[in-house]
């Protein structure tokens, strides 16, 4: 698609990116280290960190903007981007939830027994 | 019905961080009882087995939190949160890149009196990108409150005030708090099951004072008995037994 | 609007004056009634259990709370009587709302008052705002309630049984 220029992304609020590969690049890389504050052992690291490297491999590799899109199988490039956002936000939540203690409370004896 | 239910409960090695253990095992897929009559609803065992590994990797992520994760025999997806996890809960599900769930379609609560907890509070939700629905409920009580949804999805504004004019249930930092549907000076909460089906008060105009006053309902014919048990049950397995036959009387040897 | 400021702010001084003279006696024993009998009783039955508090964490924390609503509520009165046009004055006005507070006087639970307190900054919301109508604010005056009679021949020539 030499020559092409991407107009509109077809969504609303969401721009057309000029440079996905260096937002996306930083995305994951603060995602990585905002997840250095979560314990080894917590599958919220551990899931996340895998789905990351894996995109961030992919960045590394494709260069071509199309072809990326095809493999990471997860909407447009700009779509992509919004979700690296929404990701990194919710690590540094995450770190002060502390999500992966153990239960707070067992819920009372019969509360999710139904029928009544 | 109720056979086809598959559901895993947390079991109390989860509990710990190291959750290599964590296998199939959980799944107790409790054996298909052999049916006389044909169903109508088709099975559909791949939905139902991504909706069952979804709901087992949210439990994994938030041991926290979740309680207790069910997939129903028509292929929802149920997880059963604390009342304190509402806000991480729907964060997660909402950032996360394999859940996705953007759009709250629904915020209600259901009144069941013999709870502790007598209030269950569901939340509907629906991710676009995978096409798929996941549904969250917690509990409380009419004085608990809960954490308001509000900084997380903008759809929950009204629903909460729906939520707090029908059943009375407090959610703490909502922006904006107060009576949705029910009238200015309305008391009681109209969805509560101890709520009476007459409402406490009648209104009219009067001539003498020129506007429409409320008293206290009276009616003029007591309020009769109806019989309310549906004529198509829901639940064959707590059909209510049938009355007993009248025991034969003495027989009487003439006539 | 100035009616808004009226009655969501006051000082500090006003604050320390209006406290010398407890409007409202919360301390009395008694039972709770209507929608908090259930909850409250069941709170008492599991005391050692930490329950999460609305916004009170102590009793006098809760009253504070009920000592505002009632300034705020006494401040309110002579403007809703004006922009209402109520045939009341505002000293009746006035003992309506005390009467009103009275009424849950036994409450002793925070968590049961501060729900209390929720609800009547709702309904002095929307009295301000004049959401509400003539109607509505008359309402807490039942003046066109007969007292309904007990004894069973009254009732017949009324001509209900209820």
């Amino acid at each position: 698609m030499a020559g092409f220029l991407k107009r509109t992304t077809g969504l609303v609020g969401l721009a057309v990116s000029n440079n996905p590969h260096e937002r996306l690049r930083i995305l994951y890389s603060k995602i990585l280290a905002s997840l250095q504050v979560i314990p080894q052992d917590a599958s919220y690291r551990k899931y996340t960190e895998q789905l990351v490297n894996e995109r961030f491999d992919l960045i590394k590799t494709e260069p071509d903007v199309e072809k990326l899109e095809k493999k990471m199988n997860c909407g447009q490039i700009e779509e992509v981007i919004h979700q690296a956002e929404c990701e990194l936000s919710l690590a540094r939540k995450m770190a002060d939830w502390k999500p992966w203690e153990p239960l707070i409370e067992e819920p009372p004896v019969n509360q999710w027994k139904w029928p009544v | 019905m109720a056979a086809s239910l598959v559901r895993f409960v947390r079991g109390g090695f989860s509990r710990t961080l190291n959750l290599v253990n964590r296998s199939p095992c959980l799944v107790q897929a409790r054996s298909e009882a052999t049916e006389s009559k044909p169903t109508v609803r088709p099975k559909d065992p791949v939905t139902h087995s991504q909706l069952a590994v979804f709901g087992e990797y949210v439990a994994e992520m938030l041991p926290k939190y979740v309680q207790q994760v069910q997939v129903t025999c028509y292929n929802e997806l149920e997880v059963m949160i604390h009342p304190d996890g509402v806000v991480p809960v729907l964060t997660f599900l909402r950032d996360h890149t394999n859940a996705q769930f953007r759009n709250m379609i629904d915020l209600t609560a259901v009144d069941i009196p013999t709870r502790p907890n007598r209030f269950e509070i569901v939340y509907n939700l629906l991710s676009l990108r995978y096409n798929s629905r996941i549904r969250l409920k917690t509990y409380t009580d009419e004085l608990t409150p809960v954490d308001s949804a509000v900084s997380i999805h903008n759809a929950a504004n009204w629903y909460e005030r729906e939520v707090w004019d029908m059943y009375g249930v407090f959610f703490a930092n909502h922006p904006d708090l107060r009576r949705i549907l029910t009238d200015y000076g309305f008391e009681g909460h109209p969805f509560r099951k101890d709520f009476p089906l007459s409402g406490y008060v009648e209104v009219r105009y009067d001539d003498e004072v020129k506007r429409v006053v409320a008293e206290p309902v009276e009616l003029a014919q007591e309020f009769r008995k109806f019989d309310l048990n549906s004529p198509w049950e829901v639940f064959p397995a707590h059909r209510e037994a049938k009355a007993p036959e009248l025991p034969a009387g003495d027989k009487t040897a003439d006539k | 609007m100035e009616h808004t400021e009226n009655a969501s702010t006051y000082t500090r001084w006003q604050h320390d004056k209006i406290q010398r003279r407890i409007l409202i006696k919360i301390t009395s024993e008694g039972k709770g009634t209507d929608m908090a009998s259930s909850a409250a009783a069941r709170t008492a039955t599991g005391a050692g259990k930490v329950v999460k508090p609305i916004f009170s964490r102590d009793f006098d924390e809760a009253k504070r709370r009920v000592r505002d609503l009632y300034r705020a509520w006494y401040r309110e009165v002579p403007n809703t009587v004006t922009t209402f046009q109520l045939d009341i004055t505002a000293r009746q006005g006035r003992e309506k709302v005390r009467e009103m507070f009275d009424k849950n006087k036994h409450v002793t639970d925070p968590r049961v008052i501060d729900m209390l307190v929720i609800k009547g900054k709702m309904e002095l919301q929307e009295t301000i705002n004049v959401w509400k109508q003539k109607t509505h604010i008359m309402r807490y005056f039942h003046e066109t309630e007969v007292p309904r009679s007990a004894d069973f021949l009254s009732r017949f020539y009324v001509g209900h049984d209820p």
